[in-house]
């Protein structure tokens, strides 16, 4: 391979550690560095059953997929239709109630940005991701 | 002369007028092709912590590996992209971009055949509603942009990478 690429690209690689690094000090409290969803602010499906009526259920998938199906008595709160959503969410909320967000899968990243915001700009506290999302909801019916 | 930056041929029986045109069109390629870079490393370098989600959504690398590619990649993309406006570094950061689309490209389409529901997180939530098609049809221009720059800039028609023959002095 041309030395020159070599070189030039490893002069590249270095100098993109300056920032990234100096990025990573500052959001060293704001991450979770050794996994995706700390263990506080997710639930299982049958934790979050168990917390019966204390629950309230929020599904962040897109207006079609909440339509076909969704966790009964669950609201719709996704980030498309975010500041209309949410009003009608927080009319139903009080502060004793625990929030649990889900989205398709494990895999998707809907719930995850939804309860991000939900602690962020509404200051919700006990805001939870379910683990697995809706295709664990389904598999638990089984 | 640096020799680090390109240099612009010319020989003396050389179409000047036709040479420089395509001078300044690959220049105007190589001004947008690192804007989109720039820019997207910027929107993702603005919420490390929503990329590092997108990296996790392919369950290809663990959380641990993700999260620090998150708050690297997007300062590597804006390197580059830089790379290629300004011409230092030139060959570096069309290799390294080059290699990036085309290790994003293969996890989009492996991501697609396991059946995962991701979002594509290369422009951050810019993105988000891109389905699957847009995606790899947007990756497929990029790669094949950056591909037909860095052949033109390797072959030397115009603007080569060679020392320039004509200057004895170097």
């Amino acid at each position: 391979m041309n030395s020159r690429v070599v070189r030039q690209a490893l002069v590249l690689v270095a100098l993109a550690f300056v920032p990234a690094i100096g990025q990573a000090i500052y959001f060293r409290d704001k991450v979770s560095w050794q996994s995706p969803i700390p263990a506080s602010e997710s639930v299982t499906v049958v934790q979050a059953r168990a917390w019966g009526a204390n629950a309230v259920w929020l599904d962040a998938r897109p207006d079609e997929e909440f339509a076909r199906d969704h966790v009964p008595g669950a609201l719709s709160l996704n980030e498309d239709h975010w500041n209309e959503l949410l009003p009608q969410f927080l009319a139903t909320w009080s502060p004793e109630k625990k929030v649990v967000v889900y989205c398709s899968s494990q895999s998707c990243n809907a719930s995850r940005e939804v309860a991000r915001k939900l602690r962020s700009e509404a200051q919700l506290k006990d805001v939870f991701v379910l683990q697995g999302g809706w295709e664990e909801w389904l598999k638990s019916k089984k | 002369m640096n020799s680090s930056s390109p240099v612009l041929i010319e020989s003396p029986n050389a179409d000047s007028t036709a040479r420089s045109k395509s001078y300044f069109a690959f220049r105007l390629i190589e001004f947008i092709l690192g804007g989109v870079f720039i820019y997207a490393g910027a929107i993702k370098a603005w919420d490390p912590i929503g990329f590092a989600n997108d990296i996790d959504n392919y369950k290809i690398l663990p959380w641990v590996i993700g999260v620090r590619l998150a708050f690297y990649l997007p300062w590597l993309e804006i390197l580059c992209g830089l790379a290629l406006i300004t011409h230092r570094f030139y060959v570096g950061g069309l290799a390294i971009l080059t290699a990036l689309v085309s290790i994003f490209m293969v996890a989009t389409i492996a991501a697609k055949i396991r059946g995962l529901d991701i979002t594509c997180g290369c422009f951050g939530h810019a993105s988000k509603n891109l389905n699957f098609s847009w995606h790899l049809a947007l990756d497929l221009v990029l790669l094949a942009t950056l591909l037909v720059v860095y052949v033109r800039a390797a072959s030397g028609n115009g603007l080569s990478l060679k020392k320039n023959p004509y200057d004895q002095k170097t």
